[in-house]
């Protein structure tokens, strides 16, 4: 029987593949239009910059230090329900968001003939790799709310931080122009820091 | 009885579908638009007719003609998987780079396992039995589909449906292939006369997703012009300034956390 077991693992890899492919092959033009999106709200940039702080906040120590000294456990209970459900919220959002970087950057790297097979290996490793660690998070995040889960979400923006600069040395090479554009405008952002 | 019965039969329909596959690409004029996949399939349509020929005129020499025929279909394959890599990666020059370095990967562990295998045993065959080797070969043709499938699927290339016919069905077909010399190979199994109907179903099936697909010609996609490539790209990378600016104040976050 274990002579067989190289062939049905390769086999369920491929029906996973072959499955994915044809799944995607009825949802192609539902990824474009995800694509063409920022067109529609082009004129909206401001509004990212009241949720840039949401993270932060959401994780942070502040409000639940105020809430856990004044306030009786009921209030400190409905605190944690809401705030649970906010965290969630907040990394699915960062999830949709790397996935939609990684949608735009596989639509455009495979008409590159620059294309780097290391590069590319790497980038998809870190994706999945971000994924699965995120996914974990809004597992843990459910199971015992954010604030328990503060320094483990620290470990998945490092992955961020990792996908981020993967993603810029890969853009240097498919496009340099607009890849300096990126980088200026990174550099007009770090008024934060 | 009823199992020989229900052989012949998918027999008559499998070659019926072929025939009418390969008469609707002739009367369509689309022959010579999937050569490498049309030629795969008169010559599983030439194989069965002449072993159904040498069956019915001289029994006598049927297991001969058989046997070397079985091959002819597999090796045939791999100028389908061939043309799927060609065709499909015609417009995107990266992913077809990475087709490249696989298939030379493929075609390097291949020859170091003949040659390992050469080394190892003093009287070198392919394969102890020839279900040994059909499975090989299929069993190649599987790694070499998992790599066009894999880059279609991640890239998200869109093709014809002409070639998503031929990618699936013969993916289907080859599959089944894979699964059924392994399993066959059990001694548990290889008995069971239901265990051998899978490729001839499977094919059958193949056979239905080909005539869907291939009901009329339908070109690929074409590939976008530079102009919209760079026009999306620019929006693209309006989009990942936004992300990635987000993304630079999530990292403060973290390098405070």
């Amino acid at each position: 029987m274990s002579q067989v077991l190289p062939y049905v693992g390769l086999g369920l890899l491929f029906l996973l593949v072959l499955g994915l492919w044809v799944r995607q092959s009825f949802v192609t033009r539902a990824g474009r239009a995800e694509l063409l999106m920022p067109r529609q709200h082009r004129s909206g940039v401001g509004r990212a910059a009241p949720h840039r702080d949401l993270g932060e906040r959401i994780f942070g120590p502040e409000d639940w230090d105020f809430v856990s000294r004044d306030t009786p456990s009921e209030i400190q209970r409905m605190f944690q329900r809401e705030r649970t459900v906010l965290a969630i919220s907040w990394l699915r959002r960062t999830r949709k968001r790397v996935s939609q970087v990684m949608r735009a950057h596989v639509a455009v790297a495979h008409q590159s003939k620059d294309l780097q097979l290391a590069t590319e290996i790497r980038l998809a490793l870190s994706y999945f790799l971000f994924l699965i660690l995120c996914n974990s998070l809004i597992g843990w995040v459910w199971l015992h709310g954010p604030v328990r889960t503060r320094r483990i979400v620290g470990q998945t923006l490092q992955w961020a931080a990792q996908l981020r600069r993967a993603f810029e040395q890969l853009m240097a090479r498919v496009d340099p122009a607009s890849c300096r554009v990126v980088g200026t405008n990174f550099k007009h952002g770090t008024v934060r820091n | 009885m009823a199992a020989s019965v229900f052989t012949q039969i998918l027999w008559w329909i499998g070659n019926a579908t072929e025939a009418f596959i390969l008469a609707r690409a002739v009367k369509g004029k689309f022959y010579g638009k999937y050569l490498a996949f049309y030629f795969y399939l008169s010559t599983v349509l030439f194989v069965e007719l002449l072993r159904f020929a040498t069956y019915t005129l001289q029994p006598s020499s049927h297991r001969v003609v058989y046997w070397y025929t079985e091959y002819v279909a597999a090796t045939v394959g791999y100028a389908v998987i061939l043309e799927i890599y060609r065709q499909v990666l015609k417009s995107s020059p990266g992913a077809a780079r990475i087709a490249r370095t696989f298939l030379l990967g493929v075609l390097a562990a291949v020859i170091l396992k003949v040659m390992m295998n050469a080394l190892s045993g003093p009287a070198w065959s392919p394969a102890a039995t020839s279900a040994e080797l059909e499975r090989n070969l299929r069993t190649v043709q599987l790694l070499l589909l998992f790599g066009v499938v894999a880059l279609l699927a991640y890239y998200r290339i869109s093709t014809s449906r002409n070639l998503k016919g031929i990618t699936f069905g013969y993916s289907f077909y080859v599959f089944a292939c894979v699964m059924s010399l392994a399993f066959g190979s059990l001694p548990d199994y290889a008995l069971r006369p239901g265990w051998r109907l899978v490729q001839p179903i499977a094919f059958l099936a193949a056979l239905f997703i080909w005539g869907g697909t291939l009901w009329s010609y339908q070109p690929s996609p074409e590939p976008e012009t530079t102009s919209e490539i760079e026009r999306d790209y620019k929006i693209l990378s309006e989009q990942t300034n936004r992300i990635l600016s987000r993304a630079r104040s999530y990292l403060k976050l973290g390098g405070e956390l």
